[in-house]
């Protein structure tokens, strides 16, 4: 009951998210400092200027976003607005349209609005990895292995779990919450502060526990980055079982990367 | 812990019906039952039995943190542990009296109410459960797990189930990851960034801690040079003067006694008045010179002779204070017949 519930929640989510111009107006309510300006606003703004100011500006808002993905935190429109577009303020639906442009075109990249509400951006890659085919041998950051691992038992578990079973999983892999690892220091605060200011875990108290608990779920990142149909594959692999004897998350991430295929497909 | 007896009758009813309410129809027979056999006087004697009492929390308490601290194994299918908890508590309930040890037990159910809805998720679950403990032996397989060394460190870490872990281990599970992730590669510049900033803080600090240190250099002079004209010099170079005012006088005729009015009023200006009166107390202060009462109660002002200092000590010291206003100033000019000021006033206070 609470699975299905909570897919049908991601569901509608992920919906809002392929179309967040139908929700912008009860939105704005929360956004006090920016308020989107509409298209006619826009039209006016842009004779303001001239067409080599409006490429520089586009040019800033993309390398803000090339930097700030460094870290994997997601951007800000709040942020953007007062660092970045400054006195374009009024031409900002413009911009952001041209600066998604040169991600898809230039380097491949998806621009992607993950929390409607807060109106945070994140970069994601248009293009599919080919298995063993890296072009460029870099090193992988052992992170995503942990994050990699969290992600996985959340989805095969249903979606949530307690931060026990985590810390139980991580520990039998030779990483313990409470000990400082090699690889990752402070193992507790990559996993609950980190992952989850880069939106790719939620941590959340449980309610109606004592002593308190929390739990975690993927975050918002997670929901368009990962493939949950990869990580069913890479299950497969691991216990030489056919992914589809879990029934319920194939089917889950089957209807996910059907409606990720889609909403790619719409976008070229 | 004393309570009035009649308080535990009337109590002792109302927990046996909210059991048989909450402990269900399974239980509802037993909760009635144990609720008619007592009669009264059972219950006095059996309610207020603190031993008891604290037998059954105790007990309530192990219960609690056996099921919060064994969960996961309580969450297993193969095992029917939640059940043989709820009997437990079930047996305890029966000498359940008060209020107390009803909470306690309540907050069992909550735990125990809290695992079975867990449990009932996973039989929820089609297909295959998913079984994290097997998943963490694959991934640590797939990992590169030595497990050849597992007997050594069985016994090192008591029977933990250990081996050694190869230095790329999660450096494997990320580059096997990176295919799930649909990342954007993060954009670094080729010879790295560039890194304006770190040395600017460095000059900064020996720029501020130079200045401060040039400021310093050159406050320190005029401030000294303000000491010198401050008050307190002044004050002092004053009462020296005055002292020597009074020596002269004294040395005059050291027969007739100096009016203490006399002495301090200038009869042209009340403020050097105040100035002289301020001045001299601190002769008195310091025992250099010394106030009485001539005949007439009139008070006299006169040194004290170096010899007589330390005599003046140990003489009993007694504090007044002088106050005078422009009225008062006027009326002993005139009572006195002050003509002129015996203290000259001091030079720089001319200029």
């Amino acid at each position: 009951m609470t699975q299905r519930k909570r897919l049908s929640n991601t569901q509608s989510s992920s919906q809002s998210k392929r179309q967040p111009s139908s929700s912008v107006p009860l939105e704005e309510e929360d956004d006090s400092t920016f308020t989107q300006p509409s298209t006619s606003q826009v039209q006016k703004g842009l004779e303001k200027f001239t067409p080599a100011q409006v490429d520089q500006k586009t040019a800033e808002v993309v390398q803000f976003f090339l930097v700030r993905d460094q870290k994997k935190i997601p951007v800000r429109r709040a942020d953007l607005v007062k660092h970045v577009v400054k006195e374009y303020r009024n031409i900002y639906p413009e911009i952001m349209k041209r600066a998604a442009r040169t991600f898809d075109q230039v380097f491949g990249l998806k621009m992607v609005e993950i929390d409607a509400k807060n109106h945070m951006y994140i970069l994601i890659n248009k293009l599919e990895t080919v298995q063993g085919a890296s072009p460029v041998n870099s090193p992988a950051n052992p992170k995503m292995g942990l994050l990699f691992v969290i992600l996985s038992v959340i989805f095969m578990k249903g979606g949530v779990v307690r931060e026990n079973l985590i810390w139980n999983t991580l520990r039998k892999l030779r990483v313990d919450a409470g000990e400082k690892h090699e690889e990752f220091g402070d193992v507790k605060k990559v996993v609950t502060d980190e992952f989850v200011r880069q939106r790719y875990l939620e941590y959340g108290r449980i309610p109606h526990t004592e002593p308190i608990e929390h739990e975690f779920r993927w975050g918002q990142r997670a929901e368009v980055e990962v493939s949950k149909t990869k990580i069913l594959e890479f299950m497969g692999q691991l216990h030489e079982q056919d992914p589809e004897s879990w029934t319920q998350q194939y089917r889950e991430a089957h209807a996910m990367s059907n409606s990720t295929q889609a909403s790619t497909s719409s976008q070229r | 812990m004393k309570r009035a007896r009649g308080g535990d009758n009337e109590e002792a009813p109302r927990q046996n019906g909210s059991a048989s309410r909450r402990k269900g129809e399974q239980q509802q027979s037993d909760g009635d039952n144990s609720g008619g056999d007592f009669g009264p006087t059972d219950m006095q004697d059996e309610d207020n039995d603190p031993g008891l009492r604290r037998e059954i929390r105790s007990k309530y308490r192990d219960l609690i943190n056996s099921v919060q601290q064994n969960r996961e194994d309580m969450l297993s299918l193969s095992n029917n542990k939640l059940t043989e908890v709820l009997e437990e508590a079930n047996k305890l309930f029966k000498d359940v009296r008060q209020a107390r040890e009803a909470a306690l037990d309540a907050q069992l159910l909550v735990v125990a109410t809290d695992l079975g809805k867990e449990k009932a998720s996973q039989l929820f679950a089609e297909g295959t459960a998913f079984d994290v403990s097997a998943f963490t032996e694959h991934l640590l397989s797939f990992m590169g797990l030595n497990r050849l060394e597992d007997g050594d460190n069985e016994q090192q870490n008591g029977g933990a189930a250990d081996g050694y872990l190869p230095q790329d281990a999660w450096h494997r599970v990320a580059k096997r990851a990176e295919g799930c992730f649909r990342a954007s590669p993060s954009f670094h510049y080729m010879m790295g960034s560039f890194h304006a900033e770190p040395p600017p803080p460095k000059q900064k600090i020996e720029r501020q801690r130079k200045a401060p240190s040039k400021e310093a250099k050159r406050i320190m002079p005029t401030q000294l040079k303000k000491m010198e004209d401050s008050h307190q010099e002044t004050t002092e170079k004053e009462v020296e003067r005055i002292l020597g005012y009074l020596k002269t006088y004294y040395q005059d005729d050291p027969t007739s006694p100096i009016s203490y009015y006399e002495f301090v009023i200038d009869p042209r200006s009340f403020s050097r008045t105040v100035e002289n009166i301020f001045h001299t107390s601190f002769l008195i202060r310091d025992g250099l010179a010394r106030m009485y009462l001539d005949n007439a109660k009139f008070p006299c002002i006169a040194p004290v002779e170096e010899g007589e200092v330390e005599a003046g000590g140990s003489c009993s010291r007694k504090q007044c204070i002088v106050s005078i206003s422009p009225k008062i100033w006027k009326e002993l000019i005139e009572a006195f017949d002050i003509r002129d000021t015996l203290i000259q006033p001091s030079n720089t206070h001319n200029e």
